[in-house]
């Protein structure tokens, strides 16, 4: 096997090793490729692989008219579609200066936070199965399940939802959505107690990621981390708060932070989010005006010549959309901000010196989205 | 002594994580389907199958060939032979390549007629790149006998409508030809 690009394991001449982790295996949450040098057990050094799922989704934006931009966001974080799709429709009505009815702004706030809620309940249990708990996992998609068919009664899709347009949303809540969300949100408090009895305080759970792939305040401002990682590593910065968009502005809610560092501290703060989400949702629903649903967008929408950022927290970290406008109904240019790229541009940084079992659970805590990151 | 202290922890902590397991081995109802055999129930607005709503009182498909969803279409699945022009219009035929489609829902609210609707259908996998592509057959309800009464009545007005004098412009079957989705950008990605 000595040699071989494509091997698996290659020795190296110094007693080294060169293990080749991905791109399919499940522990890296995606088509990631980490190639990892290892001397004994430890971790020399790591190089991260990226562009298995390359789309060119940048470019695709650039050949199509604004109205039909929002599906392919979908294709970006697939395990919070909805985030995305609000990323983008801000940029779009911030270029045309498209003023949201207030109660499409309440509906997309309580789409995202489901969306966050399902999203960090997909990482509670896939880092639980990092680690080596095996029934967390099991819990937690019996959990997402129950989001997952509230938003197919909304949106009538499970996944790319595809919800949240230039202007407003297409269609109302349908009927006993909110008595749905609100009973959901009660059995997801009363169940995070038992998650933590289940797995936060488990001291195997415990020694696998307390002090593990701690990043310190000043390397995670260096890198620009942000969401949890950022907020597990002592720095309380969330968009939600800082800039607020849409409705967070009137609505009550805490930003967890805890200043250890490690994959115990992004756990919990994730784990302490999905309850301030479920705040978020029962205020929404309190809140909840009557009236439109969207402003209605010209058939070809030609904004003026400019260009337009738009920032959202999405359960990741901050997702940006850029878009330059020439005037034309196609926009001249679209960059997106993917949060996982930018954490996982910490990865060789993070791994140096750590164990090989260590490098998935770091990886793991931080919840990067393969879809986000090569685009 | 911490040796020992932590190997109590760690005992404690089994029963306590195997006490949130019997919870729900007891305290819960099951919420896994046995797929195959049953089939869960999608909402009303599940974005399945298309298909192409059928008006019994006319005796045609609704669809009257304006290719708006065609041109709404991000990913050009659908293209279109219309059938006849004016007041009468319609499609004779209405091909999805499925194998492109994103189920993004923008042709259903692109349509001024209501003529095009997504159904609870989610069995789309196929061994064949070919079965991916719906022509009007698949898509109308009622198949080929939909279809063919679909152009009958519009054949059948059109002619009527030239015997009652209208001029014949404005009344013949129009040449049949298929309807490009116009290009929606400079190059194509």
């Amino acid at each position: 096997m000595a040699g071989s690009e494509a091997a698996q394991v290659r020795l190296e001449p110094d007693g080294g090793m060169t293990v080749n982790l991905g791109p399919q295996p499940p522990s890296t949450h995606g088509v990631l490729r980490l190639m990892v040098q290892l001397d004994g057990e430890y971790v020399r050094s790591c190089e991260p692989v990226i562009g298995y799922l390359h789309r060119g989704l940048e470019r695709m934006f650039e050949a199509r008219p604004y109205r039909q931009l929002v599906p392919f966001t979908d294709r970006l974080d697939y395990l919070a579609s909805l985030n995305c799709n609000l990323a983008m429709s801000q940029a779009i009505e911030r270029l045309g200066s498209v003023a949201v009815p207030e109660r499409a702004q309440y509906i997309r706030v309580i789409l995202c936070e489901l969306n966050r809620l399902a999203s960090h309940l997909v990482f509670f249990g896939t880092f639980a199965q990092d680690v080596g708990a095996t029934t967390a996992f099991l819990y937690a998609f019996r959990e997402r399940e129950r989001i997952l068919d509230l938003l197919e009664a909304m949106t009538g899709a499970r996944l790319t939802y595809n919800w949240i347009r230039p202007g407003g949303v297409p269609a109302d809540l349908p009927e006993g959505f909110a008595e749905g969300v609100l009973s959901f949100v009660r059995d997801l408090l009363k169940e995070l107690p038992l998650y933590d009895r289940l797995l936060t305080n488990n001291p195997i759970f415990r020694m696998r990621t307390e002090g593990v792939g701690v990043i310190s305040r000043d390397v995670a401002v260096a890198f620009g981390a942000s969401g949890p990682v950022a907020r597990g590593s002592g720095l309380s910065y969330d968009i939600r708060k800082t800039e607020p968009y849409e409705v967070y502005d009137r609505l009550d809610f805490d930003v967890p932070v805890y200043d250890e560092g490690d994959c115990m501290a992004r756990y919990r703060v994730r784990m302490d989010e999905m309850c301030q989400s479920a705040r978020i949702l029962e205020q929404c629903f309190r809140d909840l005006p009557e009236g439109d649903i969207a402003t209605k967008m010209p058939k070809v929408f030609r904004p003026p010549a400019g260009d337009a950022y738009s920032r959202t927290e999405s359960p990741r970290g901050e997702l940006s959309v850029y878009m330059r406008s020439d005037g034309s109904p196609n926009p001249q240019r679209v960059h997106v901000r993917a949060p996982s790229f930018v954490h996982l541009s910490m990865l060789p940084c993070l791994l140096r010196g750590v164990k090989l079992a260590d490098v998935i659970a770091i990886l793991g805590s931080l919840d990067t989205v393969l879809g986000e990151v090569d685009r | 002594m911490r040796r020992k202290h932590g190997f109590w922890i760690g005992f404690v902590s089994v029963f306590r994580g195997l006490g949130v397991t019997l919870l729900n081995l007891v305290g819960r109802r099951k919420v896994t389907v046995q797929y195959p055999l049953e089939r869960p129930k999608v909402s009303p607005r599940y974005r399945g199958l298309f298909y192409l709503p059928f008006d019994e009182e006319a005796g045609r498909l609704k669809c009257v060939g304006c290719t708006l969803c065609a041109q709404a279409c991000p990913t050009k699945v659908i293209s279109m032979k219309k059938l006849g022009s004016g007041k009468h219009a319609g499609v004779s035929e209405f091909t999805m390549d499925l194998g492109r489609c994103m189920f993004c829902n923008l042709c259903i609210e692109a349509c001024p007629f209501d003529a095009i609707h997504m159904g609870p259908e989610y069995e789309l996998a196929s061994y064949n790149r070919n079965a991916s592509v719906f022509t009007i057959v698949d898509l109308a309800p009622g198949g080929a006998e939909a279809v063919r009464r679909n152009n009958a009545t519009i054949e059948a007005a059109i002619k009527a409508e030239n015997e009652t004098g209208g001029s014949e412009r404005k009344g013949h079957i129009a040449e049949v030809k298929l309807v490009v989705p116009p290009k929606t950008g400079g190059q194509e990605a």
